[in-house]
C-alpha cells in the first residue's frame, strides 16, 4: 500500500491513500487464482489431446465426455465445495437445517458412495467382455435352475445351479458380471446427471440474471428466446440426432443440457428481479460497483438457493431420460447404460430375472435419493428460515 | 473549517457550497403496449434547486410521494436525472464519465430506510461495510478487515461483529452498521434517506445523535430525507418542503419552523402534534385529494389544496367558504359531481335525518333539495356572503341538477377563476437563505414583491 502510515493506523479509514488505489481489478484473490489456474490447465490438456490425438502421458486418451465431466466437477470443487470450506459458520448453519430431514441424510451418504465408485471405478475396472462360459451366472446366495446358466461357476444341487463370490450380483446373457456393469452404469448416470445439470445451472443462471438486471431489450429478447427453446420437442430431436450421427452419450448430454435451461433461466430470472429490488442492491451501486460486479457478489449468490434445489431435481429427470432413451435402444450402444441393461435383461426375466432388477433397483434408487435430497436441500436453503 | 463549538453544527456558508442543485427533474415515462409508447410521464422530481454547504445539515421533508427519495437517489445519479445539473464541488455530476462517476461515488454515500434489506443477507457484515473499499481498488484483504473492525467499534459495535450475519442484528444496529458503510471511504456528503423512521422512537435518538457525532467529527455534509417534522426540527441547519416534485419553501429550519411563509408549510407544521393543551385543535386540515404527480395541476401545485388560495378578482368570499368552492369546482371538473350523484347524496341525507320512514320521499327528490344536498357535502352555507358570488354559484348548483354539470364547471372556471391555477408562482427571498413559492408572496399580488431568485423560474 503507498500508505506511509505506521501499522496501526493503517486500519482506520481516514487514512486510506485512495489514488493510490483506483480500481476494482488489477489482482485476484486466491480462490480467483487458484481457479484461472485450473482452467488453464484443463485448456491445455484439451489442447494436447487435440493436438496429439492419441494417448497422451498421464491422462490416457478421454474421449470428449471425460473432459467435459472433469470440467464439472471443476466448477463443483470451486463453485460449491470450497465456498462451503470457506465459510464454516455457514456451512455448519446449513448441515444443523440438513440433518433434520434423516432421509436426505442417509440419501446423500448413498449418492456419494454412488458418485465415488461411479466416478473412480471405471478406471480401475476392465471393460466387461463377451464371455460365453460365464453367461447368466445367478447372483450369490441365490440358485436357479441349472439349464439357465451356459455352464455353473458355482455348485450345482439337486439341478440347482447356486451363486458364488466369483459373481456376487450374477452374470447377464452375455456373460458379463452384473457388479462392473452396475459400476459403469453408475458412470453413464453421474456423467448425464452432473454434466447436462451443469450445463443448464450455468447456461440458465447467467441467462436468467443478466435479463433481470439489464432489463430492457436483453430481458425481452432473451425471454422470449426461452419461450421458443420449450416448445422444441427435445424427444424428436434426439431421435433425428440419432438418426443423423448414431446413439452417443455426449450428443444426449448435450441436447439435453443446451435444451432445457429455459425452465431455470425464467426462475432465476424472477428470483433476481425480487432481489434486484432490494437496497442492498443500490447501497452496492452507490459505492460504485459495476453491474458485473453486482451481479457476481449480490445477485448470484442470493439466487444459488434457488438454482441449486432446481438443479437438485433436475438430475433425477435426466438420469431418468437417459435410462429411457437407452431402454428403447436411442442410447449410446458403446455405453454400459442402466437402462440398456434393463432392456438387455427383459426377454430373459423368466429364467434369469437379476439381470434387470439389479441395475433396476439401483436406478430407483439413486433416482428417489436426489428427490430426497432436493427436498431437504429447499428446506434447508430457504432463507425464511434464515432468520 | 476551523472547530467548531459545541453548539448545533453552524456550518460555514460563507465559502462555495459542496453541493449545487439547479433544476433537477426525474420523470418515469408511463408506456403502453409491446413498442413501450410513451402515454405520459410522472413527474417525480420537477426541477427542483438548492444547495449543501460542507459539514451543513440539510433536510428535505414532504408527504410521502412527494419526491423526497427520488430527489435522493437522483442527485446521487443512481437514477438518471431527466433534466438539471448537480455540481459536487464545482464539477458536474449528470455529465461525469464513469470513471469521474466512481471518484463522486467515493465522496458520497448514502443511508438506507430499511436496514433489513439494505444489506446482503449472504455477507457477512464486515464484508459489507468493507466492499466499498474492495470495489474502489483496495486489494489488502486483512486491511480491509481491519477497518471494518475500526469502524465498527466506532459506530458502537464490537469488532467481533465483522463475521456475524445481518440477520443477527437488531434495526438499530444495522443502521448503526449502515453508517460504518458509508463513513468507510471517508466521504464529503451523505444522503439519508428516512434514516431512522423504521425504528423505534428510542432507538431513533441513539441513531441521531451518533449521526450527529460523526458529521461532527468528519466534517460532513448531510441530506436528510424525512417527513417526521419532529426529526428534521432536531438535525437540520436547513430545510427544504417538498410538494408534489417541487421545492415549496426553503430555509434556516428554527426560523421556517418559527414563521412558515408557504401555505404547505403551515399545514405541514400544524400537524405536528404539540404537548401544549392550549395550541391542540388548532391544525390546519386539508381539503381536497392529493394530485397525481403523473398530472400535476395547472399554475401553483398546491392550488388544488391550498387553504390560503388567492380569491377571483370582484368577490368576497369567507377564505374557507372559498376554499370548498374550488373543492367543489375541482369534482365537477373531473366529472365526479353530477345529477346522479347530487339525486343519491339528497336521498341519502334525507334518510339520514328524517329516519326510514321518509324514505319514499328520496325517490322523488325536488332540485332545490339536491342543490342544498351538494352544498352540505361540501360545507358550503345556505348562501354566501358575497350576493353575486351566491348567484354564480346558486346558477351552477342549478345547472348540475339540471344534468349540464360540464356547464356548471364552465360557468366555476370563468367566473372564480384565480391566479394559483393560472400562472405558476416564482421563487420569492423571505430573507437571506430563505425563500417560498407561492403567489402570495411572489409579487403577483403584493407590488412590493421581492425580486425572485436565480434559477427558479420555469
Amino acid at each position: 500500500m503507498a500508505t506511509d502510515a505506521k501499522p496501526s493506523d493503517d486500519a482506520s479509514f481516514e487514512r486510506v491513500d485512495w489514488d493510490a488505489l483506483e480500481s476494482e481489478f488489477g489482482g485476484l484473490s486466491r480462490r480467483q487464482t487458484a481457479f484461472l489456474g485450473a482452467m488453464a490447465a484443463f485448456a491445455l490438456g484439451v489442447a494436447a489431446d487435440v493436438a496429439v490425438g492419441g494417448p497422451l502421458p498421464l491422462l490416457g486418451d478421454p474421449a470428449p465426455l471425460d473432459w467435459l465431466f472433469r470440467l464439472t466437477l471443476l466448477l463443483g470443487t470451486f463453485y460449491v465445495v470450497l465456498p462451503l470450506y470457506d465459510d464454516p459458520r455457514m456451512t455448519r448453519h446449513y448441515w444443523r437445517q440438513f440433518k433434520r430431514n434423516t432421509a436426505a441424510v442417509i440419501s446423500l451418504g448413498y449418492l456419494a458412495v454412488v458418485f465415488a465408485v461411479g466416478t473412480v471405478g471405471p478406471t480401475f475396472l476392465p471393460r466387461p467382455e463377451l464371455d460365453l462360459l460365464a453367461r447368466r451366472q445367478p447372483p450369490v446366495f441365490t440358485s436357479v435352475a441349472a439349464d439357465v446358466p451356459t455352464t455353473c461357476a458355482g455348485e450345482v444341487v439337486n439341478g440347482m445351479c447356486h451363486g458364488t463370490w466369483q459373481y456376487p450380483l450374477g452374470t447377464n446373457a452375455q456373460g458379463h458380471d452384473m457388479l462392473h456393469l452396475l459400476v459403469f452404469g453408475m458412470e453413464v448416470s453421474m456423467q448425464v446427471g452432473l454434466i447436462a445439470t451443469a450445463i443448464i445451472v450455468v447456461v440458465g443462471t447467467a441467462v436468467g440474471t443478466s435479463a433481470a438486471l439489464f432489463g430492457g431489450l436483453v430481458d425481452e429478447v432473451s425471454m422470449r428466446f426461452v419461450d421458443l427453446l420449450l416448445t422444441v420437442p427435445t424427444f424428436f430431436l434426439f431421435i433425428l440426432i440419432v438418426y443423423l450421427y448414431g446413439g452417443s452419450l455426449f450428443l444426449m448430454i448435450l441436447v439435453f443440457g443446451l435444451l432445457s435451461w429455459g425452465g431455470v433461466a425464467r426462475l432465476v430470472r424472477s428470483e433476481a428481479l425480487q432481489r434486484s429490488e432490494e437496497e442492498y442492491i443500490r447501497a452496492a451501486e452507490n459505492a460504485g460497483a459495476s453491474k458485473a460486479w453486482i451481479l457476481r457478489r449480490h445477485v448470484i449468490p442470493n439466487v444459488s438457493n434457488t438454482v441449486i434445489t432446481a438443479a437438485t431435481l433436475t438430475i433425477p429427470f435426466l438420469i431418468l431420460a437417459e435410462a429411457g432413451l437407452s431402454f428403447l435402444g436411442l442410447g449410446d450402444p458403446t455405453t454400459f447404460s442402466w437402462g440398456q441393461t434393463i432392456a438387455d435383461g427383459r426377454g430373459e426375466l423368466a429364467g434369469a430375472w437379476w439381470i434387470s432388477t439389479v441395475p433396476g433397483v439401483f436406478l430407483f434408487f439413486t433416482v428417489l435419493a436426489f428427490n430426497f435430497l432436493g427436498d431437504a436441500l429447499r428446506d434447508a436453503l430457504d432463507p425464511r428460515s434464515e432468520v | 473549517m476551523t472547530g467548531r463549538p459545541d453548539e448545533p453544527p453552524a456550518a460555514d456558508r460563507s465559502g462555495e457550497p459542496l453541493l449545487r442543485v439547479r433544476g433537477l427533474k426525474k420523470h418515469y415515462p408511463i408506456t403502453e403496449g409491446v413498442l413501450r409508447r410513451e402515454v405520459g410521464r410522472v413527474r417525480a422530481v420537477d426541477g427542483i434547486s438548492f444547495d449543501v454547504y460542507p459539514g451543513e445539515t440539510f433536510g428535505i421533508v414532504g408527504e410521502s410521494g412527494c419526491g423526497k427519495s427520488t430527489a435522493a437517489t437522483t442527485l446521487l445519479r443512481l437514477e438518471e436525472p431527466t433534466d438539471g445539473e448537480v455540481l459536487f464541488d464545482g464539477a458536474d455530476v449528470s455529465a461525469a464519465s464513469k470513471a469521474e462517476l466512481k471518484r463522486f461515488r467515493r465522496r458520497a454515500q448514502m443511508i438506507f430506510q430499511d436496514p433489513t434489506s439494505s444489506f446482503d443477507p449472504r455477507m457477512s457484515v464486515g464484508e459489507s461495510v468493507a466492499e466499498p473499499l474492495r470495489i474502489h481498488g483496495m486489494r489488502d484483504r486483512d486491511r480491509r478487515r481491519r477497518i471494518a473492525q475500526d469502524l465498527l467499534e466506532r459506530v458502537g459495535l464490537s469488532a467481533d461483529d465483522v463475521d456475524r450475519y445481518p440477520h443477527e442484528f437488531s434495526g438499530g444496529q444495522k443502521q448503526r452498521i449502515g453508517l460504518a458503510r458509508a463513513l468507510v471511504l471517508n466521504p464529503d456528503l451523505i444522503v439519508a434517506d428516512e434514516p431512522v423512521s423504521a425504528l423505534d422512537v428510542s432507538i431513533q435518538a441513539e441513531i441521531l445523535a451518533l449521526m450527529r457525532r460523526l458529521q461532527e467529527e468528519f466534517d460532513l455534509a448531510v441530506v436528510f430525507i424525512s417527513h417526521n417534522l419532529s426529526v428534521v426540527r432536531e438535525v437540520c441547519d436547513r430545510v427544504a418542503v417538498m410538494y408534489l416534485g417541487e421545492i415549496v419553501e426553503v430555509g434556516p429550519t428554527e426560523r421556517l419552523f418559527a414563521d412558515p411563509q408557504h401555505p404547505y408549510t403551515r399545514a405541514l407544521l400544524s400537524s405536528i402534534p404539540t404537548p401544549d393543551p392550549r395550541e391542540r385543535g388548532r391544525g390546519i386540515e386539508l381539503t381536497g385529494d392529493v394530485p397525481s404527480p403523473s398530472d400535476p395541476p395547472s399554475g401553483c401545485r398546491f392550488h388544488t389544496r391550498c387553504p390560503e388560495i388567492v380569491q377571483p378578482d370582484g368577490y368576497e368570499f369567507e377564505q374557507v367558504h372559498w376554499r370548498r368552492v374550488m373543492d367543489l369546482r375541482a369534482k365537477l371538473d373531473r366529472g365526479e359531481v353530477g345529477r346522479e350523484s347530487a339525486l343519491d347524496l339528497a336521498a341519502a341525507q334525507s334518510t339520514a335525518t328524517a329516519g326510514a320512514t321518509d324514505g319514499a320521499r328520496a325517490t322523488g327528490t325536488p332540485p332545490d333539495e339536491a342543490r342544498a344536498a351538494i352544498r352540505r357535502a361540501f360545507d358550503l352555507p345556505e348562501a354566501l356572503t358575497d350576493e353575486r358570488a351566491e348567484a354564480v354559484l346558486s346558477e351552477a348548483l342549478g345547472l348540475v341538477v339540471d344534468g349540464d354539470s360540464d356547464r356548471a364547471a364552465a360557468l366555476l372556471a370563468k367566473e372564480f377563476s384565480t391566479p394559483c391555477e393560472r400562472r405558476r408562482p416564482r421563487a420569492a427571498a423571505v430573507d437571506d437563505g430563505w425563500s417560498a413559492t407561492c403567489h402570495l408572496l411572489d409579487g403577483s399580488r403584493r407590488s412590493e414583491g421581492v425580486e425572485p431568485l436565480p434559477g427558479r423560474e420555469d
